[in-house]
């Protein structure tokens, strides 16, 4: 399964004619798409699917969800590194 | 030369992304291509420990893509660890919550997703080949695109309350009913919605009609086909029996869900986190099999709405009543589905029960273990829980739909790149191509941190000897 990682919005434009957000990860900046959330407001946190923001969520409420994610992420680290280092040569 | 990480700190480092790896032959052809995902793994062990009730309310929280398949999923895997039979027209209420989703999430797809390569082509150039692009050439198609998914958001937040997590469906049935106002304002929007959707089937066929020769070509393979059914095996994206039917179209086995781990196993590559489901009796590689809209649409020999049966009789004819095995058909039997679930809304709306208040039934009859499925936007999703006395989750297992098309979605990597790849460079149509048959799929790879209607991946090509010879990357 994948994970809807909220990002906050920090700045809105225009993009040939699409309302578009500069959204922060952490640190790292992506541009997202609004159309489908025109409520959004610059602060709020978003959930994005390919570039598309799909939802918008509180403050509290994404930092709850980050927290989760966290805890996770420590589980994550428990379970050790890539296995997945190096790719076999397929044998048919 | 190595692959260029990425790291945001503290949460994205556990984002799922897809790679793509392309053994060369030493006459510049394709040897073999894998795509493996580098799935997370604490999900479940996360949740071992937790209430088995917390579930319907954590699963959406972590997965933001689908959080009402999730939500509803749990809650059916609780309905039957306490033995909570919902009363019927909770069952309703969680239909017309869950044909929300599938209609919203189909929509965005095909129109957001799919359809910058349908209408501006594979070999776009990749800033024009994305929703701005699109909005260029047909900007009132993405005004309907918005409205048909807000569509479908609105029905999920009338049941499932404003936030965006929701919070509705409970061991034994729902927690809130539906007014006849509520009613009748999503009734308001199914004619529309349904409107939208003929537009978006109309685009498919005249595509369709134009790229014979790439449907034909691009990732077209014999898998089985795996989902829920009606009694009359019918479509079926909410409860029933699960069906599975062979590469040639006949009924191999058909069981409650419960029994799941007797018909189905999953297998281990060494090169993947994400496991290869199949089934059993066949052993893997032969008993591959795939799920979602075009495993669905493969399954069903009716659909019980009109319109969309009409256009399913037409699905039918594409290979003249055996199962459609075109990676690219994938398309076409989403925007069917969405057309039922839309048909459905109306259906639902117009049941007698949909108003009732008798939501909830708490008698408990508590067994400690259970299963719920239910057929997400993207395939069969599977919650299994197991739980002590108290309610304490002792073992949790989920496959999830992007599992169990996992073979599939390498094989179809396989086939794109043997039939596109020629001479010693990559380019990028090339790529667009891969991302194109990984997207036929509609994976729920994580891709909160990626650009506008871009998939996370990472395409690596390496030399017969196993050096790297090219690195493409998209992030």
């Amino acid at each position: 399964m994948c994970l809807g990682v909220p990002g906050k919005i920090v700045g809105t434009y225009e993009k040939g004619g699409l309302h578009m957000a500069k959204v922060d990860f952490g640190g790292i900046f992506r541009e997202a798409c609004l159309e489908y959330v025109p409520e959004a407001q610059v602060g709020e946190y978003c959930i994005i699917h390919v570039g598309f923001a799909i939802s918008v969520l509180s403050e509290s409420e994404a930092l709850e969800t980050l927290e989760l994610l966290r805890q996770i992420g420590n589980i994550e680290e428990e379970l050790g590194e890539e296995p997945v280092q190096s790719i076999p040569r397929y044998q048919p | 030369m190595t692959a260029q990480k990425i790291t945001i700190e503290p949460v994205t480092r556990i984002e799922g992304h897809a790679k793509v790896t392309i053994h060369m032959k030493e006459d510049n052809t394709v040897d073999h291509a894998y795509m493996h995902v580098n799935e997370f793994r604490g999900f479940e062990k996360f949740c071992e420990g937790r209430l088995y009730f917390e579930m319907p309310e954590i699963t959406p929280r972590i997965c933001g893509i689908c959080p009402v398949s999730h939500h509803l999923a749990a809650a059916k895997a609780s309905d039957a660890l306490t033995g909570q039979t919902p009363p019927r027209p909770a069952n309703l209420l969680r239909e017309l919550m869950h044909m929300g989703q599938i209609v919203q999430s189909h929509g965005m797809h095909f129109f957001e997703l799919a359809g910058p390569d349908l209408l501006l082509g594979f070999d776009a150039d990749p800033e024009i080949r994305s929703v701005v692009g699109l909005v260029g050439a047909n900007p009132g198609l993405t005004v309907k695109a918005v409205m048909l998914r807000k569509f479908g958001q609105e029905i999920i937040k009338t049941l499932g309350g404003r936030k965006i997590h929701p919070v509705f469906a409970l061991p034994g049935g729902v927690n809130k009913s539906l007014t006849s106002q509520e009613r009748d304002n999503i009734l308001k929007g199914v004619d529309t919605a349904i409107e939208t959707l003929q537009v978006g089937l109309q685009i498919m066929k005249d595509w369709a009609e134009k790229n014979m020769e790439d449907i034909n070509k691009f990732a077209v393979f014999p898998t089985g086909y795996f989902g829920l059914t009606t009694p009359e095996n019918g479509l079926e994206l909410y409860d029933g029996d699960i069906r599975l039917i062979s590469r040639e179209g006949k009924e191999m086995e058909r069981f409650q869900v419960a029994d799941y781990l007797d018909i189905i196993q999953e297998h281990v590559e060494p090169w993947s986190y994400l496991k290869f489901p199949f089934y059993k009796k066949m052993g893997y590689p032969d008993g591959v099999y795939r799920v979602g809209p075009l495993g669905r649409l493969n399954l069903a020999e009716k659909i019980d709405t009109p319109l969309a049966n009409d256009e399913l009789k037409i699905f039918k004819s594409l290979n003249n009543g055996k199962p459609v095995e075109n990676t690219l058909y994938y398309h076409y039997a989403r925007l069917i589905e969405a057309l039922f679930a839309t048909e459905r809304v109306r259906v639902l709306c117009d049941d007698p029960d949909i108003l009732s208040t008798d939501i909830l039934n708490t008698h408990k009859n508590y067994t400690g273990h259970g299963v719920g499925v239910i057929e997400a936007p993207r395939g069969t999703l599977i919650h299994d829980y197991t739980a002590d006395e108290d309610g304490k989750l002792l073992k949790v297992n989920l496959i999830v739909s992007t599992g169990h098309n996992n073979w599939a979605m390498s094989n179809a990597v396989d086939s794109v790149a043997k039939t596109y790849v020629k001479g010693p460079e990559i380019h990028e149509g090339m790529l667009n191509r891969v991302e194109a048959a990984i997207r036929a799929y509609d994976p729920c790879l994580s891709c909160s941190t990626h650009a506008v209607g871009q998939m996370p991946i990472q395409v690596e090509v390496l030399n017969p000897d196993g050096t790297l010879r090219q690195l493409m990357q998209r992030d």
